[in-house]
């Protein structure tokens, strides 16, 4: 048997504080539920499958010293040392580092000289090796071949005759249509899509088009040349030092940096992490204030009751009647605030989805996070709730 | 109705243990009128406490409507003093919030009435005390008289056989203390048996029987008649 009349005439009478908790209430529920709404978009953004084998791949950057330095030579003699090294799967040269936030794009076309519309995808000049490197998966077609190479001049323009694309940019290109064997152009002469890998996230994650991504067989004699090396799982940090030491000694006219590409996707994802840890805190901290002041309000009604706490003993209240009482007074005001949140949470959200392009809230997570709140609301009663049943029947005679 | 036999109640603080009451032994009979004086401080509320159910006694045997009520545990003791007990105490002690009808209601509500049986019962006791035309204003409306008639309709709505007070006059100017009084005669003489503590000797007198307790006992036990002097000595 709920007490609803008596208590809600009982709130009635004390309808500031009463309002003003449900407003507090209100308030976290919309901030909270948005909150999470943007907290789960980003882990999503995060987990999403990136198409590399990312935990075994190192990569290397060099800048070669010498003004005449011959970088198709090195190269080629780099790379065969590398994929020589015992632990090594594969070697492959880039002109750019996945995921690392540098890279190149450009519109590719459907039809030649086009001048407006296509699909603008990261592109990069790579070997026949880059599929077996990256751990990428062709999904049709077939990869590069030696021959079908080009070595390119630091400022030379010519277009590679054949690429390969992720499906992710042919399913854009080609909607509904197997793009394998279809032209791409950026300008008048024809690339051939000669395979379709399955994914990868290119340059920038946080790009709204990240995901499409064109190779070309490629290499540019430019200073600087990347290398990427993936190694058998679990052995990458054992080669770490090794693949440096191994570079240097074999040409020490450069300065070499190798890094992990686990590292260069960390710091792509930097913002988004910094952003989930602080949302959650600023969510965590709220809820905390906003129970402590359910503590602190219930305790001091409580307080303010202990004679009238006394006298319902008196008049036959159990201890469970009594606390009972003050978690359904709770739960009124709670379910006040939850309500007003509820509809606010949503109209913010129009705001949010409009203005920041946020997520659209749905209502599951609103209940979850109403839930969420309602039981932080209830527990934080709880204490005070069960401390007002231990008042004794006798203050009803003893105190004035 | 009520008997108590060698009860003890001490109370701990600290330090200092008070004893309340000791070897204190009583029996009121059913429908009794009985009335409860003596020095402040000499155990009369710890009495009505212990034989309202609010405290359980330190030592000893109570047996309430035949029944050992000494070892009960908190639940049973709750649902004893909301079926077998009302309770009137000095300071009237409505609930603040709530309007005179739902006062009378609260003790209803933990009997577990259905809301047409608590309505009946209250109307029926706002009748009684004559203050039905008030049943929607708040306590603080009232005055202390009628305060105190509400409470007496409230221990009264749930028909308990046993009526306890304690000093339920002493707010009160003499005029209104009659009126309470001559409440209190009209329900005894409809069969509740009643136990008052009062410091007016007068209404002291007007009781069936007088009790006084004396540092914590049982003092005399005399007819009111003879008792009067010695009181005022
Ligand atoms: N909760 C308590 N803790 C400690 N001592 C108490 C407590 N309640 C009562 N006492 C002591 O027990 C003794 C009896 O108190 P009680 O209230 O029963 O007296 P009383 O006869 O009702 O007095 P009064 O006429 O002033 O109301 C007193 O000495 C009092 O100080
Ligand atoms: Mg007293």
């Amino acid at each position: 048997m709920f007490e609803f009349k008596p208590i809600l005439s009982t709130l009635w009478h004390h309808k500031a504080s009463a309002l003003l908790i449900a407003l507090q209430l209100a308030l976290t529920l919309v901030i909270v539920s948005n909150t999470l709404l943007i907290i789960t978009d980003r882990m999503e953004k995060m987990a999403r499958p990136s198409g590399m084998d990312i935990e075994n791949i190192l990569t290397v950057n060099f800048l070669a010293i010498p003004q005449d330095y011959d970088m198709a030579g090195a190269v080629r003699a780099d790379l065969d040392m590398l994929r020589a090294l015992p632990g090594v799967v594969d070697a492959t040269h880039s002109h750019q580092i996945p995921l690392s936030g540098s890279g190149s794009a450009n519109a590719f076309q459907t039809q030649p000289n086009q001048e407006t519309g296509g699909e603008v995808a990261n592109y990069y000049r790579t070997d026949p090796h880059f599929i077996e490197s990256l751990g990428l998966a062709l999904v049709t077609g077939r990869n590069f071949t030696e021959t079908e190479m080009q070595v390119l001049a630091p400022n030379e323009q010519r277009q590679a005759p054949v690429i390969i694309v992720t499906r992710q940019l042919a399913d854009k290109l080609f909607p509904g249509e197997d793009a394998l064997g279809k032209p791409l152009y950026n300008g008048d002469s024809p690339m051939e899509i000669i395979g379709i890998v399955e994914r990868h996230l290119g340059a920038w994650p946080e790009w709204s088009k990240a995901g499409n991504v064109v190779f070309f067989p490629a290499l540019r004699t430019t200073q600087s040349m990347n290398y990427l090396v993936r190694t058998e799982s679990g052995e990458r940090d054992a080669l770490f030092k090794l693949l440096a030491d191994k570079l240097a000694e074999r040409d020490s006219e450069r300065v070499i940096e190798v890094n992990t590409l686990s590292n260069h996707m960390a710091r792509s994802y930097a913002v988004d992490n910094m952003m989930v840890k602080v949302l959650s805190t600023v969510g965590a901290m709220l809820g905390f204030i906003v129970a402590l002041g359910i503590v602190g309000l219930t305790s001091f009604w409580i307080n303010q009751r202990t004679k009238q706490i006394g006298v319902r003993r008196a008049l036959g209240a159990t201890r469970t009647n009594i606390s009972r009482y003050f978690l359904v007074e709770n739960s009124l005001i709670a379910a006040t605030g939850i309500a007003l949140g509820a509809a606010a949470a949503l109209i913010a959200n129009q705001y949010l989805v409009r203005d920041y392009s946020q997520p659209v809230l749905t209502l599951l997570p609103l209940g979850i996070c109403a839930l969420v709140i309602l039981l932080v609301s209830l527990g934080a009663a709880l204490a005070p709730a069960l401390r007002a049943a231990n008042i004794s029947p006798a203050t009803a005679t003893r105190s004035v | 109705m009520l008997k108590m036999h060698n009860i003890r109640k001490s109370f701990r603080t600290d330090t200092i243990e008070t004893h309340a009451l000791r070897d204190f032994s009583l029996e009121v009979k059913e429908g009794e009128f009985v009335s409860v004086t003596g020095p402040s401080g000499s155990g009369k509320t710890t009495f009505l406490n212990i034989a309202g159910l609010l405290e359980p006694s330190t030592d000893g045997q109570y047996l309430l409507d035949g029944e050992d009520v000494s070892n009960l545990n908190d639940r049973q003791r709750s649902h004893l003093r909301n079926e077998k007990i009302g309770f009137i105490f000095q300071g009237f002690n409505l609930i603040p919030d709530l309007n005179l009808f739902d006062n009378i209601d609260v003790p209803l509500r933990y009997r577990g009435f259905n809301a047409k049986e608590r309505r009946k019962r209250i109307e029926k006791v706002l009748e009684q005390v004559g203050l039905s035309a008030r049943a929607r204003h708040l306590p603080a409306q009232l005055s202390g008289g009628q305060q105190q008639r509400i409470a007496i309709a409230r221990a009264l709505a749930g028909e308990p056989r046993f009526l306890l007070a304690d000093e339920p006059t002493g707010n009160l100017d003499s005029l209104m203390a009659r009126q309470v009084m001559e409440l209190l005669e009209f329900v005894n003489e409809w069969g509740t048996t009643i136990v008052m503590v009062t410091h007016d000797p007068d209404l002291a007198r007007r009781a069936q029987r007088n009790i006084q307790i004396v540092d914590g006992q049982v003092c005399d036990l005399r007819p009111v008649t003879e008792q009067s002097d010695a009181v005022s000595a």
